[in-house]
């Protein structure tokens, strides 16, 4: 039966494709190969490298597969303490942010998700004008200068624990749920946040999900609060760490040896042992990020399209 | 979002008002406390700030703080708009941002139409997951993978392009080419991400109209240029107004880490230059001047492109 049904179903399609759609389809798959391709490429390139010997790296011989194979770089990176204590930082802030954000979130767009709350149109206008003006670098320095938070771990992910566009898409996540279901709890004598807690998160999981990846992300992937507020080096989270290895070696490397900076003089990392930290940094997410997308495509449509 | 009603003039709340306030407040007590936090996050990190942006008129010293330090209204708006530095800053801004509107924001529109007529799931999952990752990576990771692959010393790029028997070409450290990299990558890390939104447009747009067109005899492109497109004008304008807003924001994370002092001239940008004026040299106040110029820029371009769109097309982002 279902046999039957396929090629039912395809001779018509046949039928019903001209040749010009048929060519038409047959470079857009085309063009979708090359465009992954593209979008992988500059991993398996850089995959390669890490495997590589220096030397081979040197002269330019690797692209997609490794020359002269080795390990090396990778217990090299495994090894380093400053690359290790930089990765402990991210992790630490990672999780603290996201726990935190998704809490604060929660109980942020919970209450401005019910129509009968007073001044709800007031406390989404508050909450919309931050996406819209901001106080700006310097301000925001001072501010976490004054409040004793400069060159703390802190400083990090507080700042950050809600953002406002996450907080929409929940809000919006929330008010899509049936009202019945706070209506019954209600019955049962649960309070608001009984009603939260019990109820609408375990019901919101998709959505919590997703906003759960663009918070870890967020605060794995941020450079650049890290760059102004820390200074001491055992706080540097990985991506700093990073940053720092990166421009000061590839200076040179661009330069083809004409020195542009002093500090690349000093610091010029291989080529592998670049590569290969690069690729110790993005494994988290690139183990995480493919099981969420499933619930992420529904949650930023449901939150976004809305919004 | 909804949008504010204004055409009830304000009134004195009446008696009966704060008496259904308290009993509101009385019954659902844990629902304005669970308010509470976000407003005082939101009070704490995000207006206080703004209220520091009174140091952009006064000659801000940091010991004698926002309380003390002397006012001189206007000063460093008056310097700042004849700087030729800052004339500088703001070209380059204006420039890379034109250019990546220009060719980076039809980019995710096309790739969403065409991902949309892949038919065979097997290839069209695996392709969304792999042109959403860069999305997912830091520009530190970004632009390492492209220092990598760009590099004079074994970069695959440049071994390609003395193959053909050209010279290196140093893209990190070259005033012809910094800005078309800059623009490049971005597009690498967010075009594919970018077409989220339109597919999820593109799901909502009734199969009937194209079931209809078929029979009238349209072919693909036609259905495009007559379905497709128009189904996704309200999205596309939404994001064209949002993306106005920050038309002053030429990518400052992503060149902080791309740029080095080579390239300086054509790629500091407003947010670059403030970080280096306002925490390198300290010079808080000239540096917040510069800030709220860009902050007030993007307020004016968001809330006045939404109220065109709202005037002329009636569409709006509220």
């Amino acid at each position: 039966m279902e046999r039957q049904w396929i090629t039912a179903r395809r001779t018509r399609s046949a039928i019903r494709m001209s040749v010009g759609e048929r060519i038409f389809h047959v470079f857009n798959y085309l063009f979708f190969a090359l465009v992954s391709w593209t979008t992988l490429f500059p991993f398996l390139n850089l995959l390669a490298k890490s495997l590589s010997s220096e030397e081979a790296v040197m002269s330019g011989s690797v692209s997609l597969f490794p020359v002269d194979i080795q390990f090396g770089t990778y217990l090299y990176v495994l090894s380093d303490s400053q690359f290790m204590r930089a990765f402990l930082v991210s992790v630490t802030i990672a999780l603290a942010g996201t726990a935190l954000g998704l809490l604060m979130t929660a109980l942020a767009a919970y209450p401005l998700s019910k129509p009968r709350l007073r001044g709800r149109k007031f406390f989404i206008l508050m909450y919309v004008f931050t996406m819209l003006f901001s106080g700006g670098l310097i301000p925001t320095y001072l501010l976490m200068q004054r409040l004793n938070l400069v060159d703390t771990l802190w400083v990090l992910f507080l700042p950050s624990m809600i953002s406002v566009f996450n907080m929409l898409i929940i809000k919006n996540y929330f008010e899509s749920l049936p009202e019945e279901l706070e209506e019954s709890a209600k019955m049962d004598g649960a309070s608001n946040l009984t009603i939260l807690f019990r109820i609408t998160v375990p019901l919101s999981l998709p959505v919590f999900a997703t906003i759960a990846l663009f918070y870890a992300v967020g605060f794995w992937n941020d450079y650049f609060a890290s760059m102004i507020y820390i200074n001491t080096s055992e706080l540097k989270p990985l991506q700093l760490y990073l940053k720092e290895l990166l421009v000061h070696s590839n200076i040179t490397y661009q330069d083809g040896g004409h020195v542009t900076n002093v500090d690349a003089v000093m610091n010029t990392t291989p080529q592998a042992i670049q590569a290969a930290s690069i690729l110790v940094a993005t494994l988290p997410i690139l183990l995480v990020y493919p099981f969420l997308q499933k619930y992420f495509v529904k949650g930023v449509l449901i939150g976004s399209v809305k919004g | 979002m909804a949008r504010l009603k204004l055409d009830n003039a304000p009134r004195l709340p009446s008696p009966s008002y704060w008496r259904k306030l308290r009993g509101d407040i009385r019954k659902d007590w844990d629902l304005y406390i669970a308010l509470l936090p976000g407003i005082a996050f939101l009070l704490l990190f995000k207006y206080t700030p703004m209220y520091g942006i009174v140091i952009a008129f006064q000659d801000f010293n940091i010991f004698s703080g926002i309380g003390d330090s002397p006012w001189v209204g206007f000063e460093h708006f008056e310097r700042l708009f004849q700087s030729p530095k800052f004339a500088q800053v703001f070209w380059n801004t204006f420039m890379i941002s034109v250019l990546k509107i220009v060719l980076l924001f039809p980019l995710p529109i096309v790739l969403a139409i065409l991902l949309n007529e892949l038919t065979k799931m097997w290839f069209k999952r695996p392709v969304q997951t792999i042109i959403y990752m860069p999305h997912f990576l830091s520009w530190v990771i970004v632009s390492g993978l492209f220092m990598d692959l760009l590099s004079v010393n074994g970069g695959l790029v440049n071994r390609i392009i003395e193959w053909m028997g050209g010279e290196p070409i140093k893209f990190f450290l070259d005033n012809s080419f910094f800005r078309w990299l800059l623009v490049s990558t971005a597009g690498w890390k967010e075009a594919g991400w970018g077409t989220i939104v339109y597919l999820a447009a593109l799901s909502s747009i009734d199969p009937q109209l194209y079931e209809a067109a078929k029979i009238d005899g349209a072919n693909k492109f036609k259905q495009i240029l007559h379905i497709t497109l128009p189904g996704l004008v309200p999205v596309i304008l939404l994001m064209f107004i949002l993306r106005l807003g920050s038309i002053l924001e030429a990518g400052t994370e992503q060149i902080l880490v791309m740029y080095n002092p080579v390239v300086y001239n054509v790629s500091d940008v407003i947010g670059t230059y403030v970080y280096r004026t306002g925490l390198g040299e300290q010079n808080y106040s000239f540096a917040s001047a510069v800030g709220l110029f860009e902050s007030v820029v993007g307020f004016v371009l968001i809330v006045g492109g939404n109220y065109i769109s709202r005037r002329f097309l009636n569409r709006g982002i509220w």
